[in-house]
């Protein structure tokens, strides 16, 4: 019955060693690369955002006929469509830029 | 007193404020309801607004926070005692500082991730936002004033620190290309080139090279009197401007330029991240050294200095040389420039932008974000307990109170963190000969890390403030040249401790409670007083000094009364809201 107990304590207090180092391996994680990934994500969104505009430009009221090619497309971007013109008509000023350490 | 014990100190001032007295506020006032679904679930685009781990959001929001801010602002603090400085970083971030990072990221999370410039002109007024952004601009300015003026110094005043940091930045390039061309293990990346960046310190220190240095770049005349002591001198480039000040700083502004300019996974962000390894192994190398050293607090060093923070009331300032008796400013009363100058260490109003557009949008549920923006905050407050340690300690043991004025007066500010830490990592068996140049290389890397980042922003400013007025703003180049001239003007012409202390209450000002708006103002305007007397009373000063000063005086003065509009709007806005009255569009 004791060893029962010392091997139940034994295994909580190893799942929550566990539990901490994954949590600290967390923090390193947000801390360096996470940064990154978050900088690249943004730049294949700003090159999606205006591949779109430039084909889909009218669902925003921008003037372009769309072309034949577009509608072959349209499949492709419609499951992203209430995102990007959300991010497209979203209002940015220079605050927008501040997610980033200066001080 | 021991060091131990300060240390101590903070530990319950977390236990209590972020275990206690945060969890109360934050349950009565706050109250977070994990129902009510945060924008990063409401507008999940996979950019901008996504749903991330409260561990990885911690670690984020504490990169995002702490820089340079909290590791110089107690060491200057020290000049009105380390007691001050002490009660001000525990009192500071346990009443206000955590309360102001976690409340933005609320706000930010309740008004669907809008960003400050947003909020303010929703329920503000449109000229708030206006004001917000050429505020933020200035504030910008001062920053690089600041921090150009360290790194500038600590680069031409010790010859082992230039070339560790040119190879650190060689090789965060070379890891970016390794991360992004070659796609190759960020594991076995982030191993290799910290080991290269290690060996790169460890070659900066050798002998010869600091001597080509010294000699060949900085052009060191040295002159050796008839009682055999000598003295070093440099030549000057213009004004009170030397060779070294000049060639470093100018080095500083093209590493500038070029983190301003190329893409970000080009130059920022993979030097940013080795640079992130060499600052924490640097902080936790200190903090062990630091317990298994845990010295007493030296007798000399005063706990409380005097209320005008001059060092030579308090200190025997005959040892110092007389020419560098005017870097001795005694920067003015306890209050307010005390409250300021600590800067991040104890309040920040950068950390609401950082709040507002950044954790707010990533935020999974709205429990996570006391644990973020509150425990981040805790945690820069233990930062800068230890850089407070780092003079007190670090330098007062070795050097005595008066080793810490002496290098105040050669302008060594990072020299006393630098000093400081090696002293710290000596006890764990790092020998100074590689930790002095090491904790220079470290501020001098978190400086950079931050100028060039500085830099891009004040480029997308001019270009949004001017572009559609003079379309030349727009152009990237243009808009860069014009952010490092101002910067130049300030870091060749302006004093430092005055830019310090104008940065700090810029920063605080963003952050406004009544009792800080009050502090910062009353800041703002006695700096502003103090730099216009200093560049009228004092006889034949250079022209580059009285151009330099009178600039900051400017800015300084163009903050108090964007601050003052600010607050009248403020307060009109909060009359109007009280009274249910609908927000103007």
């Amino acid at each position: 019955m004791l060893t029962v107990k010392y091997l139940d304590s034994f295994r909580t207090l190893s799942h929550r060693l566990r539990c901490l180092i994954r949590a600290f391996g967390a923090m390193i994680y947000g801390a360096t690369v996470y940064e990154m990934v978050r900088d690249l994500r943004k730049e294949r969104a700003q090159r999606e955002r205006l591949f779109v505009l430039a084909i889909f430009g009218d669902l925003l009221g921008v003037p372009i006929l769309p072309p034949y090619y577009a509608l072959r497309l349209l499949p492709y971007v419609v499951p992203d469509i209430t995102g990007w013109r959300r991010s497209m008509l979203r209002e940015r000023d220079l605050t927008d830029l501040c997610d980033q350490e200066i001080t | 007193m021991n060091a131990i014990v300060v240390l101590l100190i903070g530990g319950v001032a977390i236990a209590l404020g972020y275990g206690w007295y945060a969890k109360t506020i934050n349950r009565s006032v706050i109250q977070p309801d994990d129902k009510k679904a945060t924008p990063a679930k409401m507008y999940m685009d996979g950019v901008d607004f996504t749903p991330a781990n409260r561990n990885v959001l911690f670690g984020y929001q504490f990169k995002s926070i702490a820089a340079l801010g909290p590791i110089t602002g107690p060491i200057v603090a020290v000049q009105w005692g380390w007691l001050p400085a002490l009660l001000w970083i525990i009192l500071g971030t346990f009443f206000i500082g955590w309360v102001q990072d976690y409340s933005s990221i609320m706000l930010g999370v309740r008004e669907e991730g809008q960003t400050f410039g947003a909020l303010s002109y929703r329920f503000i007024s449109p000229r708030a936002r206006s004001i917000l952004l050429t505020f933020i601009y200035f504030y910008l300015l001062l920053i690089m004033a600041a921090f150009g003026k360290i790194v500038g110094y600590d680069l031409m005043t010790n010859p082992a620190v230039p070339l560790g940091v040119l190879l650190v930045i060689g090789v965060g390039l070379l890891a970016g290309q390794m991360t992004y061309k070659w796609k190759m293990d960020i594991i076995l990346v982030s191993v290799l080139t910290v080991v290269l960046a290690f060996v790169g310190i460890w070659l900066s220190t050798l002998t010869p090279v600091k001597g080509f240095f010294n000699n060949v770049i900085n052009g060191a005349i040295v002159t050796t009197a008839a009682d055999g002591t000598s003295t070093t001198t440099y030549a000057t480039v213009f004004g009170s401007v030397t060779q070294p000040q000049f060639i470093w700083s100018l080095v500083v502004l093209v590493i500038c330029y070029f983190g301003a300019v190329l893409p970000i996974w080009r130059w920022a962000q993979p030097i940013n991240y080795v640079a992130f390894w060499i600052v924490f192994l640097g902080i936790l190398a200190g903090t062990i050294g630091l317990l298994v050293w845990h010295p007493a607090f030296p007798t000399d060093f005063p706990a409380f200095t005097n209320w005008g923070g001059n060092l030579c009331a308090a200190a025997d300032c005959s040892k110092v040389d007389p020419k560098l008796l005017p870097n001795l400013l005694a920067l003015g009363p306890l209050w307010p420039i005390l409250f300021v100058t600590i800067a991040c260490g104890a309040i920040s109003g950068w950390h609401s932008l950082v709040s507002s557009s950044g954790t707010a949008r990533q935020l999974e549920k709205e429990s996570d974000g006391l644990y973020v923006g509150g425990g981040a905050m805790f945690l820069e407050m233990f930062l800068a307990v230890l850089s407070l340690l780092t003079a007190v300690v670090g330098v007062g043991v070795t050097k005595g109170f008066v080793g810490y004025v002496n290098m105040i007066a050669q302008a060594k500010n990072a020299g006393v963190f630098a000093v400081g830490l090696s002293e710290m990592m000596a006890k764990i068996g790092i020998p100074t000969s590689f930790g002095l140049p090491y904790g220079s290389v470290f501020l001098t890397l978190m400086g950079l890390t931050i100028m060039y980042l500085v830099v891009r922003f004040m480029r997308v400013a001019s270009a949004e403030f001017m572009g559609d007025r003079v379309p030349l703003f727009k152009n990237t180049t243009f808009g860069t040249i014009i952010a490092l001239l101002l910067s130049a003007l300030l870091i060749y012409t302006g004093f430092w401790a005055r830019i310090w202390v104008l940065f700090g209450a810029a920063n605080q000002l963003m952050a406004s409670f009544i009792f800080m708006f009050v502090t910062t103002v009353a800041a703002l305007l006695m700096t502003a007083y103090n730099v216009f007397k200093q560049v009228l009373t004092t006889p034949n000063l250079p022209i580059d000094k009285v151009i330099g000063n009178w600039l900051a005086g400017l800015i300084a003065i163009y903050l108090v009364i964007a601050a003052l509009i600010l607050a009248w709007d403020a307060f009109k806005a909060f009359q109007r809201l009280r009274v249910g009255e609908p927000v103007k569009a």
